[in-house]
């Protein structure tokens, strides 16, 4: 028994073309990954199995590849691969960048990127999913091994899309992964589905801005043996989520679930409620389940409300607390936390630190979602300690009003001074900053 | 520099034991050298596995059995430190006693009080010389080899694979058969990696698929499933 193909092996296809095979990246239960070169491109090969590269499975990742990816964050199926000579089959798709990590390094904190790095990369998620099930597709597949991240950008790709089918089929393909299954397909009683989906999806978020499983608290704790019964009664038969606030039954226990401890007091009330609906009445009812949409409107907002403590760590401004007048604490050094100046645009209110950068998202109408171009950055003051300026590092020139009704113009490279009550037109959208 | 609070995510040990069968037998036809060599061969692919799995600690334990038994690697080595001393063979086939030990390892207080199914593998070529059977009733008592996921591999035509069984459990796994070097690597490679991975952090599961266990599913071995750098011994036993 060996590999289907050798590294440096140079095979025809059936349509007669020439594919190198330049190395064997992996294998896994359904078949084998190499790294190729085909057509002067540097692509991906999953090569199935004789018992997985069934008519059924092409016929599915046929349709995956004339449906065409969801966005670019997908490592989509591009083409099917017949090789002479061979009795199985494979597909072509984008190589995946090794500066990509994936979630069980952050999990095992083998990478330790900033709070903005994994909203960023929750963002993108929700994002994903949402573009995903709008082609009426489900990802059926949720696991820590199947996404990638950027550890500075937050940027993620999508693998292991070779199970995505249409939402509506009930038969096929896999099941899911336990502890990312949604209660109804533990216990049988469903296939997966675009709900199930995003009961999943909430899982993966929740693991990674909390470094833990939202079901895991004392009901965990004293499982001895931790096997598949207790998995199926843990995860389908008594869903409760450790902060269920009508339920303290299964709160974390310090000790063994120190994570949830420390980090849910930390996100802002709005998360922790889309938390609380997805996990509670969402794990009964899957109508009741947060859809992608909202997860990445609050996942912005969460994104956008960062407060950096003088201490240099990321914290969040919760304005539902503030109009109670409470203060958050820094969660590292226990400073008070005041609210910091900041950009009231369009319906967000972004936090302004040191360094806080504005996107095509927050500028421009035709990149809503979009966090790639920087177009705005907050930067120091050349003379003065505590002021900092809002820099344009767009091509489009700003209006900017003071609160005195003084006037001027920001082109490209040059800011002005974070002050209480300028007014700024950035062109498509208007701004207003508040301090204190 | 930590930029967030907290630590890695929380997990729970999973005891991964070998009960090797040393007896002279295990001389002819190179299987001692093969079982070591197969054992060695299989670290690199465990310790892959662990490092992919987030919610595992994985530790390794050794019995030998041959006249008696004692611990072979007794102290619980994090795999990711683990490495193999060659076993020697000498005497009978005293899995009884090996028995007895294990049951020493699995009671309620040497455990820990929340672990995942420990793991048991035993290898062996022949028919136990000792009374096994009440070795086998007592550990049975033990609510965590009850647990455990118990997996047996026949080396060779003289294994009694109906005292193996009995090992394993009526409702459990069935006994591997290894009649050549190259499919004790397999095996071996198999339980080291898939049935590791089922027991701490099982895969994506699918639609009909065939599976095995009770407590603990575990993906039936693929004709596929194959060792990329098979050793090279030949022999049928």
């Amino acid at each position: 028994m060996h590999r289907s193909f050798k590294d440096n092996q140079r095979v025809l296809t059936e349509s007669g073309k020439s594919l190198n095979i330049v190395k064997f990246l992996g294998a896994g239960g359904q078949g084998e990954v190499y790294e190729v070169l085909y057509e002067g491109r540097r692509l991906a090969l999953k090569w199935y199995f004789v018992q997985t590269g069934t008519d059924k499975q092409k016929s599915m990742i046929d349709k995956l590849i004339k449906s065409g990816k969801p966005d670019e964050r997908f490592l989509w199926p591009m083409a099917i691969v017949n090789v002479k000579g061979k009795k199985s089959f494979g597909y072509l798709m984008p190589l995946r960048p090794s500066q990509f990590s994936n979630i069980v390094d952050l999990m095992k904190r083998r990478v330790e990127p900033s709070f903005d790095a994994v909203i960023t990369a929750c963002v993108q998620l929700a994002d994903s999913f949402y573009k995903l099930h709008k082609m009426d597709l489900c990802y059926r597949d949720v696991s820590f091994g199947n996404f990638f991240f950027h550890a500075r950008t937050g940027d993620i790709l999508i693998c292991d899309n070779d199970n995505v089918t249409a939402s509506e089929i009930t038969t096929a393909g896999v099941l899911g992964t336990p502890r990312f299954m949604a209660p109804e397909v533990v216990l049988g009683k469903s296939k997966p589905n675009i709900s199930s989906d995003l009961f999943s999806l909430s899982i993966l978020i929740f693991y990674m801005l909390m470094m833990h499983h939202p079901l895991e608290g004392k009901m965990e704790k004293n499982i001895k043996c931790f096997d598949l019964p207790a998995m199926t009664k843990l995860y389908g038969e008594r869903p409760t989520f450790i902060y269920d606030p009508m339920n303290s039954s299964n709160r974390p226990v310090a000790g063994y679930h120190d994570n949830a401890i420390a980090f849910w007091p930390i996100y802002t009330e709005r998360i922790r409620q889309l938390f609380i609906q997805t996990f509670t009445k969402g794990a009964r009812m899957p109508s009741h389940r947060v859809s992608e949409k909202v997860w990445r409107d609050v996942l912005i907002e969460l994104k956008n409300s960062i407060t950096v403590c003088e201490c240099g760590m990321e914290n969040f401004y919760d304005i539902q607390k503030l109009k109670m007048n409470v203060h958050n604490r820094c969660w590292h050094c226990n400073r008070v936390l005041y609210p910091a100046s900041r950009l009231k645009i369009n319906n967000e209110v972004v936090i302004l630190n040191l360094n806080t950068k504005l996107y095509g998202h927050h500028l421009m109408k035709q990149e809503k979602y979009r966090f790639k171009k920087v177009l705005a950055e907050v930067v120091p003051h050349p003379k003065l300690a505590n002021y900092s300026g809002l820099k344009n590092l767009s091509h489009v020139p700003w209006r900017v009003t003071t609160k005195t009704g003084m006037q001027y113009s920001i082109d490209f490279g040059k800011s002005f001074t974070i002050e209480d009550g300028t007014k700024i037109e950035f062109g498509e959208v208007k701004g207003m900053i508040r301090k204190g | 520099m930590k930029m967030r609070p907290g630590g890695e995510l929380a997990t729970r040990p999973l005891e991964f034991i070998w009960l090797a069968d040393c007896s002279i037998s295990m001389r002819t036809h190179g299987k001692i050298e093969a079982l070591n060599e197969a054992i060695r061969k299989s670290i690199p692919h465990m310790q892959e596995v662990a490092y992919e799995n987030p919610n595992a600690q994985v530790y390794i334990r050794s019995i030998k059995f041959s006249s008696g038994a004692s611990w072979h690697i007794e102290e619980r080595t994090p795999v990711e430190d683990f490495t193999w001393t060659d076993l020697d063979v000498q005497g009978v086939t005293d899995l009884g006693a090996a028995l007895r030990i294990l049951k020493g390892a699995l009671t309620v207080d040497q455990m820990s009080d929340r672990a995942l199914p420990p793991v048991i593998v035993l290898v062996s070529d022949g028919q136990p010389t000792d009374d096994y059977k009440e070795a086998l009733k007592e550990l049975m008592e033990e609510p965590w080899a009850v647990k455990a996921v118990k997996i047996a591999i026949a080396i060779g035509r003289s294994a009694n694979k109906r005292i193996l069984k009995e090992f394993c459990g009526e409702q459990g796994i069935d006994v591997l058969s290894a009649d050549n070097a190259e499919t004790l690597v397999q095996y071996i490679k198999w339980v080291s990696t898939v049935v590791l991975q089922a027991a701490s952090s099982p895969a994506s599961t699918a639609s009909g698929a065939q599976t095995m266990g009770i407590n603990v599913s575990i993906p039936i071995i693929d004709e596929d499933f194959e060792d990329i750098e098979t050793i090279s011994i030949e022999d049928v036993w």
